[in-house]
């Protein structure tokens, strides 16, 4: 019994580091950006204005359009990660014929690994060009009525080539936590519903329904990585302080904010806490977005 | 019944389509590095790997720092975060009903999904700052906290699959759950921990976010020592993007090419050799 506790205690310090690693990151957080909360309160959330200045008298820092943009960007990605990651997971299962499911698996697994940055110079050079030309010319000339569609796209660097870009980098990620629910689903009930007559369409649909904690968990977890991922976007989002309903238009997010300004904030007094903030708010809206997540994948578990 | 079937059909034909349209990117991907990359390569040849960084708009010249960068931070970021990593795991898969237990567990998937940015915007502050310069150390830090989660979780399902009558054989045999754990355990969970280390470097050696304001980054000067800055090929891509000369571009594509195929080459070997794997 004694050793026991020992080995206990020998290994108890090691998860303790990784606690604490964690909880001094909260609290860097917190500390670095108390100037700004001091300074402005919360204008720095609810505002969109970037004045940086030698004197510090005339900072004033407020990042709203990207909390905008980041939530627009993901949101984006999620919407298109939606239907293509449940169909891949019930086609691969269900449908697909033998010789290909481990091929389609193994493909979507070396995307859900692939460099972030590879992303990143195929979405600058290749993607965007090319969702400028045939998407996003075409509906602005015929359709520039809808707010959507609105705003000339003069470089193709934007909230859409964003959120396309996320949305491909997160589906394979959110199709591995929906594929892995979906296959689980005991036979009999797949026998159940073709026993009762169902076609294949309305077999998959009572299906689904069964795995629906697991869909959910996929894409807030997904929508959790589109949010957090920096160098992919901010070579494709266009890097601009804007609030614009358009999906053409160029923004900013977050992460993409840190990664530009970062380096050179230390020659102001108040934008290294504004960042920190901006920072700060990323970490909360992630923790919960991801708690969240993993809270539906539990409780899928646990309800098998 | 025929407007059943027609739908059933429309269904299948649709959701093939969108299988199809999810992978193709990754070919589309492949292709477009390797038909930019490979004329770099070849035309930069041996130099290309070995040499350093040329000048705007004047021939290619080498990405050497970058790469001995990329090989030095996730040695070091190995050396930093694999114990921890492993002896954390250990502990979630030896407690797992314990609170510590629990709460490691919860914690190690949400770092898992935590944003990278923000691990090096954290050790910039308390490293890079204090030190008052970027540092291999300070990004090996970093990718060491991005690579934790990983191996640790690895470690806790693959001790957790070893059958019962095995931990039972070897506390019958006298040994202290020490000797159980180290001499036979992880023996037998080899497979599965080596799986979640080489996961963890392939994710940390293609990493860019955490390494942008803690490895400095560096073009024309090879390993200088712990303290000083250092490249790392995702950096030096991320940086020659945004640069407006065209053979930065150039370059850009080729290091692209090449780190895709340091990623394959861990990577596939895994993946093939397993069932699943987790991202």
């Amino acid at each position: 019994m004694v050793r026991m506790d020992k080995f206990k205690t020998f290994l108890a310090p090691f998860c303790g580091l990784v606690f604490g690693l964690f909880i001094l990151m909260l609290i860097v957080y917190l500390t670095a950006s108390l100037p700004i909360f001091e300074r402005e309160g919360l204008a720095i959330y609810t505002t969109n204005v970037w004045k940086a200045s030698e004197n510090p008298q005339k900072e004033f820092y407020g990042v709203l359009a990207a909390i905008y943009g980041s939530i627009y960007t993901s949101v984006l990605a999620v919407l298109i990660a939606l239907p293509l990651s449940i169909s891949f997971a019930v086609f691969v299962i269900d449908y697909a014929p033998k010789r290909l499911k481990e091929p389609l698996m193994v493909a979507t697994d070396i995307m859900a690994g692939l460099p972030t940055i590879i992303y990143g110079i195929w979405g600058a050079f290749v993607l965007v060009p090319i969702l400028k030309e045939y998407v996003m010319m075409p509906l602005y000339e015929h359709f520039s009525f809808i707010p959507l569609f609105s705003f000339r796209p003069v470089t193709g660097y934007s909230y859409l080539s964003a959120g396309v870009l996320l949305g491909i980098m997160v589906t394979p990620f959110a199709s591995a936590i929906i594929r892995e629910a979906y296959r689980s689903i005991p036979y009999i009930y797949r026998e159940g519903v073709y026993a009762l007559g169902a076609t294949r369409y309305e077999a998959t649909k009572v299906l689904l329904g069964y795995i629906k904690p697991a869909i959910v968990a996929g894409i807030l977890l997904a929508f959790g990585r589109a949010i957090g991922e920096t160098v992919a976007v901010s070579l494709v989002i266009g890097n601009v302080f804007n609030i614009n309903p358009s999906l053409f238009a160029p923004g900013y997010t977050i992460s993409s904010l840190i990664a530009n300004q970062f380096g050179n904030a230390y020659i102001y007094k108040y934008m290294v806490p504004a960042l920190f903030a901006a920072g700060l708010s990323l970490f909360i809206i992630g923790l919960i977005v991801n708690l969240a997540g993993l809270m539906y994948l539990r409780r899928f578990k646990y309800a098998r | 019944m025929l407007v059943r079937k027609i739908k059933d059909k429309l269904f299948i034909v649709g959701i093939a389509t969108l299988t199809f349209l999810t992978i193709l990117p990754l070919f589309h991907i492949v292709f477009s590095v390797a038909v930019e990359g490979l004329p770099v390569l070849l035309k930069g040849g041996w130099n290309f790997i070995t040499g350093t960084l040329a000048p705007p708009d004047d021939g290619l010249g080498g990405i050497g720092p970058a790469i001995v960068g990329t090989f030095v931070l996730t040695f070091l970021a190995s050396l930093l975060g694999l114990p921890i990593a492993i002896l954390t795991g250990i502990y979630a898969a030896e407690y797992p009903n314990s609170l510590l237990g629990k709460a490691t567990k919860t914690l190690l998937m949400i770092m898992m999904e935590f944003p990278t940015i923000l691990v090096g915007l954290f050790v910039m502050q308390i490293l890079v700052v204090p030190m008052g310069s970027y540092s291999a150390l300070a990004g090996a830090l970093a990718l060491a906290i991005v690579m934790m989660p990983y191996v640790a979780v690895y470690t806790e399902e693959a001790l957790r699959g070893i059958p019962k009558k095995y931990r039972e054989g070897a506390f019958a045999l006298g040994l202290t759950r020490f000797n159980v754990v180290f001499r036979v355990l992880i023996g037998l969970a080899r497979k599965g921990i080596l799986t979640g280390v080489l996961i963890g470097i392939a994710k940390v050696a293609g990493e860019t976010a955490p390494l942008l304001f803690t490895a400095g980054g560096a073009t024309r000067t090879y390993f200088e020592g712990i303290n000083r800055p250092v490249g790392a090929i995702p950096l030096l891509i991320y940086d020659l993007v945004q640069q407006p000369y065209k053979n930065y571009h150039e370059i850009a594509w080729g290091a692209s090419l090449l780190l895709l195929i340091i990623f394959l080459a861990i990577f596939l070997p895994i993946r093939l050799s397993l069932k699943e794997v987790k991202l």
